[in-house]
């Protein structure tokens, strides 16, 4: 849990919320086709989990939070170029949204889906 | 960019090439040309740049896109539209920079697909390729943002598959797909509500909206150079031209301030302003321009009414550049020195450039010397300089630490009753200055000078000319170096950083006033930005900049 507080009170923010933000920008990334289970623990846990639950980690660190993202790929893309664009957009989104510092984005890419063979 | 700097080919070479249908090299000139008009618009496009992250590098991605995909294809060239198409869209994956040149490099590999096995090109091809294009665009992404280039890649196609339909040339057809884009470029603000909040269009869409006008110019035999419309970012607009001499025409220098309507074309800006004056610049920071012109004097408004029509203005400076140059040559010219009764104490200061020569010929001082840290003056210019005064008490400010002997071997030929106050720096030579009292006797003064000299510390920024490592600072060659009261206090590699440790080591809490005084190596400009920067940090502080132009000294700064 992340904690902001001043004179007025103080906020809270829950992972669950982080999670959701995170995920949507990663969705919305270009070449970013679904977020993947972490494990396979994940994969069986999955069917009682929230849908923004899944391939997303979030880690509370002392002045902010790191992020790990497990994510599927578009085929015939610069991997590379789309993590980086995932990372910048992932962090761009949780600190302008939530005010929580992004200490660091770790992507794993979990697979590639070939939607064209070419 | 050199590698692709080749002289394009001549008007009939360029007619053959791109007759339709067009093959593999024709193809290639279709790139090439959509690549360089690209690099001639990348400063445009970078300064387009806020979604998702304002870092402001669209454009230099999406040329180094298109680079890594044209140099391929260079090296396999073809007269086989498929296999050129293949290799142009191959390098342009492996070397797909950033999310738009992804976008981008996904576009070449639909339309490349569509390429595939023929030989040349066609509209319907044309056609069929930029769907492909779009098409595979659009599977690389599971919630597809509009107002983005992607928007862009759909509305050229959708204009590619209309002008089929009405039979057009290959090259009426790049004109709908351009017309197209253009449209679809301007209306990005309207899909995209973060980019109406900055008051721009997006970035990647206007790339790919070059990428096809550079191609279009191409078949229209106009040119793919900068036209002279090269945006510079802002700290590197050099506006010190006032200081050379006025040519005809060039009566007066108008600088304006502006933030550009969503539809603003620098090339056209330029234009427009090539018939108002000359010298034109056109610097971007942040969103906003700025640009500067010298104009004649019945000119001297139209740039105003100009910008005006493309752009919200901000901020107009407007000066007189004949009676600037005028009164600027009489300044320089000669200095208005102090005149020496007999019998008064007279000051000679040893000054490192024309701009403390001037605060100290106004401060009363009988004679300067030019010298500084690496320009001792000899013993002879020292006594030369106040030989002829008509008085026998002379006070000198060497004003360096490496000066003081000469000084003192000066005060030993001369036949003449000399005091030297050992001041180290200009900062402490004004201090000095201040305490003047002509009609005193020497004694006095130079008792007064030597205690003002302790009351105001100095701070120094030069460049690093070796590497060493001085009172626990390691300094590397070409670093930035800050001194206090000439003890080494900061090394880093920008003047901002250096200024922000000497600030902290300088006991800023008992100092009211900071006097700036800028020297070679950098520009007024740098020194206002400083200075800003520095009104921000400590707002109880009085900051004054004055031209200093002491040579290896880009800031010396006085703490009072």
């Amino acid at each position: 849990m992340t904690t902001q507080s001043n004179q007025q009170g103080s906020i809270f923010i829950l992972p669950q919320a982080i999670k959701t933000v995170a995920r949507n920008a990663a969705l919305q990334s270009y070449g970013v086709i679904s977020l993947a289970p972490a494990n396979p623990a994940e994969t069986v846990s999955r069917f009682f989990k929230k849908e923004a639950d899944v391939g997303i980690l979030v880690n509370t660190e002392e002045d902010g939070v790191s992020l790990e993202l497990n994510l599927i790929i578009e085929y015939g893309l610069r991997i590379k170029s789309v993590a980086d664009s995932v990372v910048e957009s992932v962090k761009y989104s949780v600190e302008k949204t939530m005010g929580i510092p992004v200490k660091r984005v770790d992507v794993h890419v979990r697979g590639l889906r070939i939607s064209n063979p070419d | 960019m050199n590698d692709i700097s080749r002289t394009l080919p001549d008007e009939a070479e360029r007619h053959r090439l791109l007759q339709s249908p067009i093959n593999g090299d024709g193809l290639m000139l279709l790139f090439e040309a959509g690549l360089l008009w690209l690099t001639t618009n990348q400063q445009y496009v970078n300064s387009l740049n806020v979604f998702p992250v304002p870092d402001g590098d669209t454009g230099t991605n999406m040329v180094l896109t298109m680079q890594a995909a044209f140099a391929e294809a260079d090296q396999n060239r073809s007269t086989n539209v498929g296999e050129t198409g293949r290799h142009f869209a191959q390098g342009a994956l492996m070397g797909a920079r950033g999310n738009s040149g992804v976008i981008l490099s996904q576009i070449w590999r639909g339309f490349s697909r569509a390429l595939d096995h023929y030989e040349t090109m066609d509209t319907g091809l044309l056609m069929r390729a930029m769907q492909e294009g779009r098409n595979t665009a659009y599977k690389g992404v599971v919630r597809p943002v509009e107002g983005t280039i992607l928007t862009v890649i759909k509305d050229m196609t959708t204009a590619a598959e209309e002008a089929l339909k009405d039979d057009s040339s290959l090259s009426q057809m790049l004109v709908s797909i351009v017309e197209a884009g253009d449209e679809s470029v301007k209306h990005t603000p309207e899909l995209l509500p973060i980019l109406k909040q900055a008051g721009v269009v997006d970035s990647g869409g206007m790339g790919l909206f070059y990428i096809f006008e550079g191609m279009l110019r191409m078949l229209q035999g106009l040119s793919l150079d900068a036209s002279g419309a090269v945006l510079k970012p802002l700290a590197e607009l050099d506006l010190s031209h006032a200081l050379e001499t006025v040519e005809e025409g060039q009566d007066y220098e108008v600088v304006i301030d502006f933030a550009p309507n969503g539809n603003f074309m620098l090339e056209q800006y330029y234009d427009g302003l090539s018939d108002i004056g000359t010298s034109i610049q056109v610097g971007e920071g942040d969103g906003i321009y700025r640009m500067h012109i010298h104009t004649a004097l019945d000119k001297r408004y139209e740039p105003i009414a100009y910008t005006e029509s493309l752009g919200v203005v901000k901020k107009i400076m407007m000066e007189n550049l004949q009676d600037q140059m005028n009164g600027r040559n009489k300044e320089a010219d000669k200095l208005t020195l102090a005149t020496v009764n007999p019998g008064e104490v007279a000051v000679v200061a040893v000054s490192p450039g024309d701009g403390l020569s001037r605060i100290f010929a106004s401060l009363g001082v009988a004679a300067i010397v030019q010298g500084g840290q690496t320009m001792n003056p000899s013993v002879k210019e020292l006594v030369g300089a106040f030989e002829n005064l008509p008085t026998d008490k002379i006070i000198i400010l060497p004003n360096n630490k490496n000066i003081i002997l000469a000084a003192q071997n000066a005060a030993k030929v001369s036949v003449k009753k000399i005091a030297i106050i050992p001041t180290r720096n200009a900062p402490q030579g004004f201090a000095a200055m201040l305490r003047l009292y002509p009609e005193g006797t020497l004694e006095e003064n130079e008792e007064s000078m030597r205690e003002a000299i302790t009351e105001v510390h100095t701070g120094e920024i030069t460049i690093s000319t070796r590497s060493v490592e001085i009172e626990g600072v390691q300094v590397e060659k070409g670093q930035v170096i800050a001194l206090h009261d000439g003890k080494l206090v900061s090394s880093a590699p920008t003047i901002e950083e250096a200024l922000d440790e000497l600030f902290q080591k300088a006991h800023l809490d008992e100092i009211e006033r900071i006097t700036f005084f800028y020297g070679e190596g950098i520009t007024q400009q740098q020194v206002n930005k400083l200075g800003d920067r520095v009104r921000e940090g400590y707002p109880d502080k009085e900051i004054e900049i004055h031209e200093g132009g002491q040579p290896h000294y880009q800031l010396i700064i006085a703490f009072e």
